[in-house]
């Protein structure tokens, strides 16, 4: 019950200061007296943001496992979600990476289904792995599958998943 | 090159769809399993993963899905617009998830403290239940369990036959055991209030002795002490107690228990006694039979010179001094014999009764008694018995002559037989009022020559022949006497039918 009003509280706070918030975002000139943020920073920080997401993930694997909670199919499930969430953030930094690489790649959209892939010679291949990466639900959306399942698995059984195993000892 | 970005464009669009739908059906399981238990903190958590899930997925979804459209319409520069915004969002989104995710280890810690906690108020709940059911039951077991041992430890302090005594840290007595009372000459009725246990003590020292080395080592073991009756006789025992520390809202006590050995000693100084008497008889043999010879050589001289001596001449009255006085000495080496058990006694049947009364009358006549009360008191049963009458006589002479010269002029002089079936005995008990014989010469009586009496009244060889005689008879002769009160010989002879 605190945790809903808590969570109410929040909510009422964001939907009162929303049109602020946008106002500010999209109508904004220059203000001199603060640094400026443009350009390459926001790249780094939502790179900054994988690479904390996928440590994250890492050290989930490793606390399901020092518990003993992957011996149990629910959490086992999870587990995999996590390894898949850290694989496709590793693959999303690549992906941000080379678009950034515009020495050795360029890329750009020619037609509406067509794509135009220039890298330097020698870096053929980097297009091909741009190609590749850019498919990148192909990691995450399995990662919500497991998710998914492992939930499922633990809704069937809830008191004998939530039971830590023989990894933990205790 | 120039390749199609149509798989890129499904795979997008369709995987952003899917995410949406995707995080949306995980977060109503989460909130599903969040209501089963309400309680419980990890299906909280995952309800918030869930949550965080579909900010993420949402952001980033719902963005992809907008670029893709607005691309395909020719609308770029709406989204070139957007993308900072939607970019960022997805940006924080990835970092609520993070963070949400870091909280998982913590999350789970309180958890399963949780749950420990739970399962041990679960334990103690069951256990006060069964408690609370069955208290009636474990109540009436363990007070049956506590009397049966109560009982048992009651009767061992009851039935001992060693004294058992509580007493306080200053030695007031607390309980005691009816063998207790017994040996201390209380009655079951008196009460111990106050009474302390030094008190019983026939030397102060013994007891503070004692409460030294309890004070040390916390315990005494078999500490030889003399204990005084409540009626003053001395009593020897052996003492073993230790301390009891009790219960932090008890007081200290002391537990004692205290053996007597009373029995004991007198049997140690009784066949102390028996040896010192067998030694002293064997040398007395020894010497007899050695005298013996040269004396009645000088008797037989003495003799046969006086055969042709006239008489009333001053040889021959010096002649007859020499022959009384040889007659003297072979009569002390006699009675020495006698004591040392060197004559054959001369057995045939006697009627103790009768020979006990026709030395009564003997002595009566031939002593001064008048003033002295006799009384005689025969068992009628005592059956007759194979003995050597004569030294018997004997015996029953010295004790009543002695029984005379200690009651003096007047007093009382008790002669009695007593048949102890039980152990075919005859008891011939000689008892007088007289001024009795003090303790340090108890021990010396049988003793020959050792008399109490002044030089020339009497040689100290009656008691020694009497225990001779007695012993060589299988029997036991008993003393008992306390000064100023009287004095009692028991001659215990076995019964020899014949």
């Amino acid at each position: 019950m605190v945790q809903l009003s808590a969570m109410k509280y929040i909510l009422n706070k964001i939907i009162r200061f929303l049109p602020v918030f946008l106002a500010v975002l999209f109508f904004s000139e220059q203000a001199m007296a603060t640094q400026m943020h443009g350009g390459i920073e926001g790249v780094v920080v939502h790179q900054m943001a994988h690479i904390v997401f996928a440590g994250a993930m890492a050290l989930l694997i490793y606390w399901l496992r020092q518990h003993g909670l992957v011996v149990n199919p629910g959490w086992r499930q999870i587990q995999y979600a996590a390894v898949f969430f850290l694989l496709w953030n590793i693959n999303a930094f690549i992906v941000h990476f080379l678009e950034e690489q515009v020495d050795i790649l360029d890329m750009a959209q020619i037609e509406p289904w067509q794509l135009r892939l220039q890298a330097q010679p020698a870096f053929e291949w980097v297009a091909w792995l741009y190609y590749v990466v850019k498919l990148d639900h192909l990691l995450c959306v399995p990662a919500m599958i497991c998710l998914y399942s492992g939930l499922k698995r633990l809704l069937e059984s809830p008191a004998s998943e939530s039971r830590p195993g023989k990894m933990e000892g205790s | 090159m120039i390749i199609t970005n149509l798989p890129i464009w499904i795979v997008d669009v369709a995987g952003s769809a899917a995410m949406i739908v995707l995080s949306l059906m995980c977060l109503r399981l989460a909130l599903r399993l969040k209501r089963l238990d309400q309680s419980n903190v990890i299906w909280t958590y995952l309800a918030w993963v869930c949550y965080a899930l579909c900010l993420f997925a949402f952001s980033r979804g719902a963005g992809h899905i907008l670029k893709q459209v607005l691309v395909m319409a020719g609308r770029v520069n709406i989204w070139e617009s957007i993308r900072p915004v939607s970019g960022s969002i997805n940006t924080l989104s990835f970092m609520v998830v993070s963070s949400v995710t870091l909280f998982f280890h913590r999350t789970w810690i309180i958890y399963r403290d949780i749950q420990n906690d739970k399962l041990a108020l679960q334990s103690l709940s069951d256990e006060l239940l069964f408690l609370n059911r069955h208290l009636e039951h474990l109540v009436a077991e363990r007070s049956k369990e506590v009397a049966v041992s109560e009982r048992k430890y009651r009767r061992i302090f009851e039935v001992s036959k060693d004294m058992i005594a509580v007493t306080g840290r200053d030695g007031i007595m607390l309980e005691l055991n009816p063998e207790g009372y017994e040996m201390l000459g209380l009655k079951r009725t008196e009460r111990l209030n106050g009474k302390r246990f030094k008190d019983f003590f026939s030397e102060e020292t013994d007891w503070e002795r004692i409460e030294k080395m309890l004070e040390n080592k916390g315990f005494i073991t078999n500490i030889e002490i003399e204990l005084k009756r409540s009626d003053g006789a001395r009593m020897g025992s052996l003492v073993s107690g230790s301390y009891d520390r009790g219960l932090p809202v008890q007081e200290e006590t002391i537990h004692f228990i205290v053996k007597d050995i009373e029995q004991r000693r007198m049997m140690e100084k009784q066949m102390a006694q028996a040896d010192k008497l067998a030694s002293i008889g064997q040398l007395s043999a020894g010497i007899a039979h050695e005298i013996n010879n040269p004396l009645g050589v000088i008797l037989g001289y003495s003799q046969l010179l006086l055969r042709n001596e006239k008489t009333e001449t001053d040889r021959y009255n010096d002649l007859k001094t020499i022959e009384k006085h040889v007659k003297n000495c072979k009569s002390i080496v006699e009675d020495l014999l006698n004591f040392a058990r060197s004559s054959k006694p001369e057995i045939k049947t006697t009627r103790i009764n009768e020979a006990a009364d026709d030395v009564l009358n003997f002595i009566l006549h031939h002593s001064k008694l008048d003033g002295i009360d006799i009384i005689r008191n025969y068992d009628e049963e005592a059956p007759p018995m194979l003995l050597d009458e004569k030294k018997i006589r004997q015996v029953l002479i010295n004790l009543l002559m002695n029984a005379g010269h200690a009651v003096g002029k007047k007093g009382r002089i008790s002669l009695s037989t007593e048949y102890i079936k039980q152990d075919n005995k005859i008891a011939i008990k000689v008892a007088d009022t007289g001024y009795g014989i003090e303790e340090k010469n108890l021990t010396r009586i049988f003793d020959p020559f050792f008399t109490t009496k002044p030089t020339g009244e009497g040689t100290g060889l009656g008691l020694s022949v009497s225990y001779g005689i007695v012993k060589s008879h299988g029997g036991e002769i008993i003393v008992e006497s306390k000064p100023g009160t009287g004095t009692l010989f028991t001659v215990l002879l076995p019964v020899v039918s014949p």
